[in-house]
């Protein structure tokens, strides 16, 4: 005798009048259109079409490169001399100087790198000279000093001024103000 | 009837003329398999309307995908589990089942269930059809085709545990109504 599990295995029922139109129907709306040899000849449209476009993309790349070239003209290619070489660094060594200085004197005075220091910003400090003597300076002028003995970066034309106004002010025991027109002009006579 | 309608194709140049998509083919493996199938698409549908759709759902797959059929197992079973993986994608649409914690369910034995074999086969199946979805499923899956908890679980987006708590419940409900029928039946 059959068990239920084979009865339930082998239950048939007579599908349902119309089933197979409807599954007609569906086949045909899924139906896709074959062209014959299409399959195969795609393959080939398809790799074709790709070397084709990487060829165009090579060639146009190819041109634009050679393009370039030829249109750069040879006089505009800097020829780095080394007679010029000392000077433009020179000139870039000024340019960087004039940056910093601009802002050293932009900062306001309570913000300066030596005032920063004091509780209550100061116009001028006193510092003492290699000597022992005071000498008094702007807080500004002090900044500027500071900042030319910096290594990095390398200030050599600031840093041969700034020497230059180290040694003339430390000759005196009183140092010229911003604010002094006849101390500015005594000092620029001294320096001459 | 002319002579061509009485011949009946053999199962290779059956699947070959669906191949070719040869309707007249495709018509004859319709007739070949439709009541075996819908009988599968009745034991995993709630209603009759629900086994139509399986029934056209899954036949267009066997002649979408009869290319694939590689010749080397039973064609009937091919074609069957096409029928039952439509049955169940149908199911996970309708039913959501949810990941139960795992408990030792009372196993119930096959053989207390064996008084299913004296009854027609009409009265088993609607014995099975007033299962639950979720049971029902599981059961079909297991007891009737023979499918692993593990392939059960896959099929159903379910846990292992889920499947065997799910079948142990089915079989319990399984047993109250062949109870019930019983007890009908010697009054």
């Amino acid at each position: 005798m059959e068990n239920f599990k084979d009865k339930l295995y082998h239950y048939q029922a007579p599908p349902p009048e119309g089933a197979w139109n409807k599954i007609s129907a569906g086949l045909d709306d899924q139906k896709v259109i074959k062209i014959p040899g299409l399959r195969s000849k795609s393959k080939f449209l398809f790799y074709g079409m790709t070397a084709a476009a990487s060829l165009i993309i090579i060639l146009i790349s190819t041109f634009l490169f050679n393009r370039n070239k030829e249109i750069k003209p040879v006089a505009e290619v800097p020829v780095v001399k080394t007679d010029n070489l000392a000077s433009q660094k020179e000139k870039d060594s000024i340019e960087l100087n004039k940056q910093i200085l601009e802002t050293i004197i932009q900062t306001p005075p309570d913000k300066k790198l030596l005032a920063s220091n004091f509780k209550k910003p100061k116009k001028y400090l006193t510092i003492a000279g290699p000597e022992g003597q005071p000498v008094k300076i702007s807080t500004k002028a002090a900044t500027l000093i500071v900042s030319a003995d910096d290594e990095y970066p390398p200030k050599p034309v600031w840093n041969k001024k700034i020497e230059k106004w180290k040694q003339i002010m430390l000759s005196s025991t009183t140092s010229p103000t911003a604010t002094n027109l006849v101390d500015i002009l005594q000092l620029a006579s001294s320096n001459d | 009837m002319t002579e061509k309608s009485n011949h009946i194709p053999s199962e290779s140049d059956l699947i070959q003329g669906c191949i070719d998509e040869d309707r007249q083919m495709q018509e004859s493996l319709y007739n070949r398999f439709s009541s075996k199938m819908y009988g599968v698409c009745l034991r995993y549908a709630g209603n009759s309307e629900d086994a139509n759709d399986i029934l056209q759902e899954g036949f267009i797959k066997v002649f979408k995908n009869i290319s694939k059929f590689r010749r080397e197992g039973s064609f009937e079973g091919w074609v069957r589990r096409i029928f039952v993986n439509t049955a169940i994608e149908q199911f996970r649409k309708k039913v959501k089942l949810y990941n139960v914690t795992e408990v030792q369910e009372n196993t119930i034995e096959d053989k207390e269930l064996d008084a299913l074999d004296l009854l027609a086969t009409k009265d088993i199946i609607n014995i099975v059809n007033e299962l639950s979805p979720g049971y029902k499923a599981v059961f079909n899956l297991h007891v009737v085709e023979g499918y692993s908890h593990k392939e059960i679980a896959d099929l159903l987006g379910i846990t292992e545990g889920t499947s065997k708590s799910q079948l142990a419940r089915a079989k319990g409900v399984l047993k109250k109504f062949i109870e019930t029928r019983l007890n009908k039946t010697s009054k």
